[in-house]
């Protein structure tokens, strides 16, 4: 009744809204196994209930209850715990993608990859099954081997664990076979035995315990019963060796002998005062089974049913059962299930220091630690680590109150902002700010904090007192550090990717210029040549602004990197009338490598520039580099000095050496000590600016081990393997994700066979890599290609590949910003869903089951891991097949297609699919494409 | 020479205001625009015939059929951007200005919207955006919202979240899709459209409401203040409460409870075919048509001042009525740059109006509401 209600609220809800003209008049929803269960339970039917439970299917949410599957989601960059996970859901559960209301009151994720997984969600066809071509009409789906391979391809993060995906077909299709007897004879629910009347206890059914009795926090006790024999007790029933036992003790069908189900079965064990609704002779040998009628636990947590178990009590089955030996001491150890949480292997977790803030009295030092979640406080005047606030997830950047009474951090991976009550050493508040925010800073009076969000391309602007977003303006691409200038007048934010410029063009990028009177952008000056931009600081004279950046040539073959000038490293200068100069801080044969973060010294007269890919800080002189750029013709300045590697000798000092991977770089408000942030090696090392020397170490208190992961991240961050220490990994993948640059890669002519940058993030499951599809993993593609193609030096050795790839995987998958974890779809989301998956055009054409948006998309990770030519070759391209790309959170890495032609979601096919070989797109209204590419973001 | 001429002028106009004063012993008058200015594209405008007009703070933007101009008014300097300075679409039909972070949004007819900000121009059109059509006629802003008005539907893009929003006669109350005007105040949009009448959005509940012709003829207005007074309306502008309509067969104005209609034989307007409508409060509001400009200058008395242009002397004329009685007529040296007029907007006391043939910039020294 309750499921009959709610289908005609849905139906009278979207009918007509999201479903016209789609297809289907009513939406199916998931019924769950058990409806299926009513016809295709019993041996007139094939058993095929009781062969699913039986099944490894059955138990496929249960399983993400092993200690492996938190380390298959580790190397799959998930966050979340695996049974909280969409990406493990989708193919450890059924309906994973599918909201609440599209899930009856019958239907239980918890029972793993269910009948509705493979034949679709049941409530319409389940009436009409009889009739197949109904059946059909009412989303009936009879799965091929391909629908299978969304799970069942081998998952390189699975294989980590020892556990292979992958199977035969025909190995894969015999495990689960359960085919229907060409004469069927449906078969009624075994008869219960008489109840005990006077009893007030009734077993309420596994199901129930599930709610409370799961998780980690609960030790999983659900899923390790659902694990054990004991859950299979019934439906062990059904094998041929059962009858074949119940024939020998002239018994028929075992699943409906008293004899066996007083064994095989809950109530019948011990039948008290019966059964609600929610028990099914179907689980077994459930928990009441031995813990006692649970109907009024479950209801008000009363324990009065309970009893304690005993050896007794198991021996009332298990005493000489079919001639086995029980030893109850063993059988405690198989089947336990302790409430206190599993034991899980310790975590080693760095600190992973990124940004850091002075307090304006001069005396404290916060630290934003990505790794620890946490901000180190350092006193300045001991260099000691004197605390450690926990913060919200991968802390970024800090800033303070000019009173100094507050500390801002952005918390990149929650979309947050902590503010820290300086004086207490404790976070007062988190507020939300955008996607992915990274750089901080305040107004001179501390009214208004800005922070650049990242991935939203804006710059959100808050009221310090009611810590409310009063605006927010929009950045160029990628927002990432935000500097004020000496007055206060200005704020000045770098963007790490370039703007969308015409294919085949060099790139340009762009200070966003804030008037912060005005509360208003009001220059966006270009950057031409440069990406990835970087760290930002103002003279404190208000001569000029510097910035870091990248100069790469992506143009010409990155094989042209033995030129020594593929990817250069430069130094920025924005002037009081916006006007900007570029000089290199590569050097020959010397290159400066990712340069991150910049400091100009309180006196203005000297620079420090962090190289995280060469471990190295550069002492700029500043007068002279300003003699240098002054002196220069306006075509040199423009031309020359943008890509001279001779220069950067008569500007940079001395370089001092760091630890890994220096990032964030500070310097007190007296001009005597520098702070630099090496993040991976959980240090500061502290620079004396009068002899412009390290002079000292502050550990951060990261743990002194260094596991294959964190070796591999010090790898990635290196550029010691490429040639004349050019690049690294992270200079393409900045924070593991694009830089927004389409790339020439082999030696082929210049232009031909360009590619799209693609995201690190979450790919481990996602091979083969290369867009060709022609690189089966991680290893190859990292391994001896990469040399050849792009370090143009030894390849890795063999513990760096290994350590890299293992990095590789760990890269987090940013949660969703387009559908939180759990939460419904929009209206347009949801109507984009319908259109997504398809089967029929709005003239009523069938669009073949290849040419659907799902069909090469299809989750969890929405990919089918093949090649395909969808109509995209392109003039430069010497192939038309390309590898299907995933689609997780699409919305953030743009461009799109493999040569990175199309700026937008909406010119994948307005533009690029005109003969619809891109699944059938061209029938569709603007309105509909909309839709589309809403639902596109939420994966 | 010039500078005789100039003061003969200026004497001329200080005559008519001189006159208007007197008049004002006998009866009560609304202020009368006598002091206009005009710039074309040989004051340096990007094209003469003025598409948009948007007055912002101390700049001025013109959107024209072949570019953007931004008047400083401190100044008078014109600064100007074509195709060849990166606006995306030579013709500009439409303009506002985000109340919040100062960005400048662009109407494009034919080539969908551009946001301008800090002197870059960003292009959001049917083929990289969700915007529904590139043929733009109208722009509102709606707190973070960007509400585009084109000939097939409206859309409303989230500057925030950049989702784009279509509506057409799929979710909203359109019996034609080709939306003319859009307007924001007080929580609701209004979209004028062209066969739809009045729609408004309220921003609240997400629930439309329409407004049409409720006698339904095309031709006639069968019943009078009934509603509105033709469904084809081509201009929305809603303020203190009240909605003031421009449509190809009259204008309308709607307190909430009461619709009241205006045809040119029975009032100060020019004509029965506006192009665009501008309030000024709920007794004023100024109405863009094909010959000439009409104001209602006075709603509680019917009082219109009309400003026409004499093609013959090129002077101006301005016509003072009440119940389409003529109260007083003066001529200026200058007065609307042509009686083709398509759009207007306040700028404190002063009004600026486009005109296929030049920007107007009438100076509102000494203005006064209502009559005195």
């Amino acid at each position: 009744m309750r499921h009959s209600l709610r289908l005609i609220v849905v139906v009278f809800l979207f009918s007509g809204i999201c479903f016209g003209g789609y297809g289907q008049a009513r939406h199916p929803v998931y019924v769950g196994v058990r409806q299926c269960a009513e016809c295709h339970r019993g041996k007139g039917m094939g058993s095929q209930f009781s062969k699913w439970l039986h099944s490894k299917h059955s138990q496929a949410y249960a399983s993400l209850s092993k200690p492996e599957s938190e380390i298959i989601a580790q190397y799959s960059g998930i966050l979340e715990a695996p049974e909280a996970s969409v990406i493990c859901l989708g193919c450890h559960a059924t309906g994973a993608h599918a909201e609440e209301w599209e899930k009856d009151d019958t239907f239980f994720v918890e029972d793993g990859v269910q009948c509705e997984k493979c034949h679709g969600p049941g409530s319409e066809y389940m009436e009409v099954m009889s009739d197949p071509e109904a059946a059909a009409r009412a989303g009936l789906i009879m799965p091929t081997l391909k629908d299978c391979q969304s799970c069942h391809q081998d998952k390189s993060s699975h294989l980590l664990a020892n556990i292979s995906t992958q199977m035969g077909p025909e190995e894969r299709m015999e495990l689960i076979a359960h085919p229907t007897p060409k004469v069927m004879r449906l078969k009624k629910t075994s008869e219960l035995p008489e109840m005990v009347s006077d009893s007030e206890f009734k077993y309420a059914g596994a199901l129930q315990c599930s709610s409370c009795h799961d998780g980690s926090s609960k030790g999983y006790q659900f899923s390790k019963w659902r694990l054990s024999k004991h859950a299979q007790a019934y439906s062990v029933l059904a094998t041929d060796k059962a009858y074949e036992m119940a024939a020998s003790q002239g018994i028929g069908d075992p699943q409906i002998s008293t004899k066996c189900l007083k064994c095989h079965t809950t109530v019948f064990a011990n039948p008290v005062g019966g059964i609600l609704d929610s028990y099914s002779l179907d689980e077994g040998i459930g928990c009441e089974a031995c813990h006692g009628a649970a109907n009024k636990h479950v209801e008000s947590g009363d324990t009065s049913g309970l009893n304690a178990v005993t050896e007794e009590l198991c021996l009332t089955c298990h005493q000489d059962a079919h001639g086995i030996r029980f030893d109850y001491e063993e059988a405690l150890k198989t089947i336990a299930h302790p409430l206190i949480p599993a034991t899980v292997a310790k975590k080693t977790v760095y600190k992973t220091p990124l940004y850091m803030a002075i307090h304006p009295d001069g005396e404290l030092l916060y630290v934003a630690c990505e790794a620890s979640n946490s901000v180190i406080v350092v006193d300045i005047q001991t260099l000691k680590k004197i605390d450690e606030i926990p913060t919200g997830r991968q802390p970024t950047c800090v800033a303070f109150s000019p009173d100094g009474n507050e500390a801002y951090i952005t918390n990149r991976l929650d979309d947050t902002l902590s503010i820290i009550d300086v004086s207490a050493g404790k976070v007062l508040k988190t507020i939300a700010v955008g996607d992915e925010p990274h750089g901080v800073v305040t107004d001179k009076e501390g009214r208004y904090l800005y922070v650049a969000n990242t991935i939203a391309d804006s710059i959100s602007v808050i009221d310090t007192v009611t810590f409310k977003e009063v605006k927010r303006l929009a950045a160029s691409r990628h927002p990432w550090a935000l500097s004020r200038s000496s007055d206060g007048s200005r704020i000045y934010a770098t963007n790490d990717l370039p703007r969308f410029v015409k294919f085949r063009e060099p790139s340009i990028s762009e200070v966003t210029v804030i008037d912060t009177f005005k509360m208003e952008v009001v220059e966006r000056i270009e950057v031409p040549g440069a990406n990835l931009m970087l760290g930002m600081d103002c003279h404190p004279e208000g001569e000029f602004s510097l910035f870091v950046a990248n100069r790469t040539k992506n143009l010409v073959p990155m094989t042209r990197l033995i030129q020594g000038w593929t990817i250069t490293n430069a130094l920025g200068v924005v002037w009081p009338d916006d006007s900007v100069d570029q000089v290199l801080l590569d050097e020959p044969g010397l290159c400066f490598p990712d340069p991150t973060d910049v400091a100009i010294s309180p006196d203005g007269r000297l620079a420090l520039v962090t190289s995280s890919g060469s471990d190295r800080v550069a002492v700029v002189d500043l007068e002279k580099l300003i003699r240098i750029i002054k002196e220069s013709s306006e075509h040199e300045r423009k031309h020359i000095l943008p890509n001279h590697l001779g220069k950067p000798v008569e500007f940079i000092m001395k370089h001092i050496p760091t630890a890994f991977s220096p990032r964030g770089v500070e310097i007190t408000p007296d001009g005597k000590l520098a702070f630099v942030a090496n993040s991976l090696d959980d240090t500061l090392t502290v620079i004396d600016m009068d002899e412009l020397e390290a002079t000292a170490t502050i550990d951060l208190g990261g743990p002194e081990e260094i596991t294959k992961i964190r070796f591999g991240e010090q790898v990635f961050h290196s550029a010691n393997n490429a040639f004349r220490r050019q690049f690294s990994c992270h200079t393409c993948h900045p924070d593991g994700h694009v830089n927004g640059l389409t790339y020439d890669i082999e030696p082929d002519g210049i232009g031909i066979a360009p590619v799209d940058n693609r995201t690190l993030r979450g790919i481990f499951d996602t091979n083969p890599f290369k867009w060709e599809g022609t690189n089966p993993s991680l290893q190859r593609q990292c391994g001896a290609r990469l040399a050849v193609f792009f370090t143009r030096i030894q390849p890795f050795t063999e513990k760096e590949l290994e350590s890299l790839t293992a990095y590789i995987c760990t890269i987090p998958r940013p949660p969703n910003r387009h559908r939180p974890l759990g939460a419904p779809l929009s209206g347009a989301q949801r109507r984009g869903k319908a259109i997504f998956e398809r089967t029929v055009t709005n003239d009523g054409r069938a669009i073949p089951k290849d040419a659907r948006c799902v069909s090469c998309h299809f989750p969890p990770m929405f990919t089918d891991r093949q090649i395909h030519d969808v109509g995209n070759e392109f003039d430069y391209d010497i192939d038309s097949i390309f590898d299907t790309p995933h689609l997780s959170n699409i919305y953030d890495s743009a461009p799109y297609l493999h040569n990175g032609i199309a700026d937008t979601l909406e010119e994948i096919w307005t533009k690029y699919n005109p003969e619809d070989e891109h699944g059938v797109t061209n029938d569709m209204t603007k309105d509909q494409l909309n839709d589309l590419i809403e639902y596109l973001k939420t994966f | 020479m010039k500078k005789t001429f100039i003061i003969v002028l200026l004497l001329l106009a200080g005559g008519c205001t001189l006159d208007c004063f007197a008049d004002s012993a006998k009866q009560k008058l609304p202020y009368i625009y006598t002091d206009w200015e005009h710039m074309t594209a040989k004051n340096g405008l990007p094209d003469d015939h003025i598409f948009a007009v948007k007055v912002d703070g101390p700049r001025v933007w013109v959107g024209t059929e072949d570019g953007l101009a931004r008047i400083d008014k401190t100044s008078g300097k014109i600064q100007t951007w074509k195709e060849s300075d990166g606006l995306p679409w030579r013709v500009i039909s439409a303009i506002d200005v985000s109340p919040k972070t100062g960005e400048v949004w662009l109407g494009l007819l034919g080539g969908g919207v551009a946001r301008f900000s800090a002197g870059r121009f960003d292009h959001f059109h049917q083929l990289n955006s969700g915007l529904v059509n590139d043929v733009v006629y109208g722009l509102a802003f709606e707190n973070d919202n960007v509400w585009v008005a084109t000939t097939a539907g409206a859309s409303r893009y989230n500057t925030v979240t950049g989702e784009w929003t279509i509506y057409t006669e799929k979710n909203a109350p359109m019996e034609e899709i080709w939306n003319y005007g859009a307007c924001y105040d007080d929580g609701k949009v209004y979209l004028g459209v062209w066969g739809s009448g009045v729609l408004e959005f309220d921003v609240a509940t997400e629930n439309w409401k329409d407004y049409l012709d409720p006698d339904g003829e095309m031709e006639i207005d069968l019943y009078r203040d009934d509603g509105i007074v033709h469904v084809i309306t081509t201009g929305v502008s809603h303020i203190d409460g009240v909605l003031w309509v421009s449509s190809y067969f009259g204008m309308s104005r709607y307190d909430g409870r009461h619709w009241r209609g205006y045809y040119a034989h029975e009032t100060g307007l020019p004509s029965d075919f506006g192009n665009s409508v501008e309030g000024r409060s709920a007794n004023e509001a100024w109405f863009a048509t094909d010959k000439g400009l009409g104001v209602c200058a006075d709603y509680p008395t019917d009082t219109w001042v009309t400003y026409r242009m004499d093609p013959e002397t090129l002077e101006g004329i301005a016509v003072v009525s009440v119940d389409n009685k003529e109260l007083k007529s003066l001529k200026t040296a200058k007065g609307v740059p042509h009686n083709h007029v398509l759009c207007v907007d306040f700028d404190g006391d002063d009004v600026w109006v486009g005109t296929v043939k030049g920007l107007g910039h009438a100076k509102g020294a000494g203005y006064y509401k209502s009559l005195k």
